[in-house]
């Protein structure tokens, strides 16, 4: 059975309409027209216990909105949602018990506080008992290597620290989902594999579900290995990273070291192109070219010491579906912009 | 689900350390309470040298009101409901809503954790005051009725607040509301000048307010202005008002928390 579950489900929000102008703001405080506006539309997806899915979509695509469904502090227009078997807006604190969320641009540490104040805030919120919150403790603060810093008020931690922080609090009651929105914002590239190698343990470890909503593409990369794309409130892809990367990523780029300087460099079947005068780059169609012949053509006409091949980056798979909208038969067009 | 009390005496427990790390608000808060004291008994002075004593209460009476109103105030001026709007504003009310818990009731504790650290503060307060003023001490009997009254004017008091506060689920804004609703409440409470001493009809107006029932209440009953005889009726007053704020407190509640369900705040 699926550990988080949606139907149809659906959210639209209703404001009162609003006219420019100071007559405009008069109009508006005395009559009541209403604009809707549609979050989501239709979001039908099952998760099972266990996985490690990004959740993905450009600014406003209604990923929030559905994470608040999940939670249970927004209640749908229409539609199903289950999680853990709970349905979160009706049983809002049952719910609460069995999900963990963390927030990159909040925190939910108590500001003034001491770190280890605040965990024991949370121990007696969700009444953790004294045994598994000492166990939670030494795997957190070992995972995350806290133990510097547990007794420093909150508002001195740096980032990292407080994220860190933060995400010891959100796992002590150990949730079985745990939401994360944008966990590694701002962080530089030691908190943020810090966080990713945490995360990973965690879900390895612990078979804790994880929902990733994050622009940084790369932590999807290195996390997980379906992802869920929505788009307008609707969701247009689910699934495999590689079936995406399949896909869309018709095009590869064979990068060339050459033993001798070069002004020109060419070869039938690729764009070639030189990015100093010893590298080359071939991009190809992986379709009509593999990488073994155009390898060979490449190494009969120059001396090479060196050679790789780059595959499309995620991130600019992404930003062509954001452009353009997903198909499902996507012709040759090159991946890269 | 079962209701367990450990979670709220957490909250008040914290809510008092952060409150205790602001070491220097709080010494200013006796400082300025003392400062205040000491103007009071001055105006009260002169203008008792002038007329006779309004209402049958002699000066030694009116600077222990005034005493007692001040130290009163050290609980009572702190809004510990201010959290919701803070919250509300910095959109962290969601997570808060994402915990197992009783928000209204988290938010009490919160404010009750802030009081009582400046609850503590009384005592050393009236020590400095005696330096100042004289006060007046009741019997044992009495005293008891005023904390009783105390403590329904603190709860009334609250209740006011939260639903101050939870004006920011709808506007966002409530600094400007609260001025004017803190002075009107304090000269309409008591706090300043006894109600007694208003006028016959403006008397009864400001006497059913719900503004009396916080400091004007336990005040006269410590000043024996309210004999033993009238302390049903000034409880029974109270409690009322306790309740119908309670009510209307439940029913903004319900009303916020729809508008950030559907509305998504």
């Amino acid at each position: 059975m699926p550990i988080i579950e949606t139907r149809e489900l659906r959210k639209v929000f209703r404001s009162v309409k609003r006219t420019p102008g100071a007559g405009g703001a008069l109009k508006t405080l005395f009559s009541r027209e209403y604009v809707d506006k549609v979050a989501v539309t239709g979001v039908t997806m099952a998760l099972d216990a266990g996985e490690l899915v990004g959740y993905i979509g450009p600014n406003g695509a209604g990923k929030s909105t559905t994470i608040k469904m999940l939670t249970g502090i927004l209640v749908p227009t229409s539609g199903e949602v289950r999680v853990a078997g709970i349905v979160p807006y009706a049983k809002r604190s049952e719910n609460a018990r069995n999900i963990g969320v963390v927030f990159g641009q909040r925190s939910q540490l108590y500001w003034d506080l001491p770190l280890i104040e605040s965990f024991e805030l949370l121990r007696a919120i969700y009444d953790v008992s004294p045994q598994r919150y000492r166990e939670n403790m030494d795997y957190f603060t070992e995972l995350l290597e806290m133990s510097d810093f547990l007794n420093t008020p909150v508002r001195q931690l740096s980032l990292g620290q407080r994220m860190r922080g933060d995400f010891a609090a959100a796992m002590l009651h150990d949730p079985r989902v745990v939401f994360l929105d944008e966990p590694t914002i701002g962080l530089d590239v030691v908190a943020k594999e810090a966080i990713r190698n945490f995360i990973a343990g965690v879900n390895r470890e612990r078979g804790t579900t994880f929902i990733l909503t994050t622009h940084d593409l790369a932590d999807v990369e290195r996390l997980c290995r379906r992802i869920v794309l929505i788009d307008r409130g609707t969701l247009i892809f689910d699934g495999a990273i590689e079936t995406l990367r399949d896909g869309y990523g018709t095009h590869r780029t064979l990068v060339v070291e050459l033993c001798a300087p070069e002004t020109h460099v060419e070869v039938d079947g690729a764009e070639a192109e030189l990015t100093t005068p010893t590298i080359a780059r071939f991009r190809f169609d992986r379709r009509t070219m593999s990488a073994e012949a155009l390898v060979r053509r490449v190494t009969e006409r120059y001396a090479v010491s060196d050679i790789s091949i780059e595959e499309p980056e995620l991130e600019s798979i992404i930003r062509r579906i954001y452009r353009e909208g997903y198909v499902t038969e996507p012709d040759g067009e090159p991946a890269a912009t | 689900m079962r209701f367990r009390v450990a979670p709220y005496l957490a909250f008040a427990k914290k809510a008092f350390a952060r409150e205790a790390t602001y070491r220097m608000e709080v010494f200013t808060n006796v400082g300025s309470l003392l400062a205040r004291l000491y103007l009071m008994k001055m105006v009260w002075v002169a203008l008792y040298a002038q007329n006779a004593a309004p209402a049958g209460v002699p000066l030694h009476a009116i600077i222990t009101y005034t005493a007692i109103a001040l130290l009163m105030s050290l609980v009572l001026e702190i809004d510990g409901t201010r959290i919701i709007r803070d919250r509300v504003r910095e959109g962290s009310i969601a997570t808060d809503l994402m915990k197992p818990i009783n928000l209204p009731l988290y938010f009490f504790s919160d404010g009750f954790g802030q009081t009582l650290l400046h609850a503590v503060l009384i005592v050393p307060s009236l020590l400095l005051a005696l330096f100042i003023v004289r006060i007046d001490v009741p019997s044992p009997f009495v005293l008891l009725a005023f904390a009783l009254s105390f403590a329904l004017g603190y709860v009334v008091n609250f209740l006011m607040n939260f639903l101050m506060n939870a004006i920011a689920f709808w506007t966002l804004e409530t600094f400007a509301i609260q001025l004017i609703i803190r002075w009107v409440s304090d000269l309409l409470g008591g706090q300043i000048v006894p109600l007694i001493f208003f006028p016959g009809f403006l008397q009864q107006i400001v006497l059913a307010l719900p503004f009396a029932a916080v400091y004007s209440t336990p005040l006269l009953i410590y000043l024996g202005k309210i004999p033993p005889s009238a302390y049903a009726a000034a409880f029974a007053t109270q409690l009322a008002w306790t309740a119908g704020f309670a009510i209307l407190a439940t029913f903004v509640w319900r009303g916020a928390l729809q508008r950030v369900v559907v509305q998504g705040g």
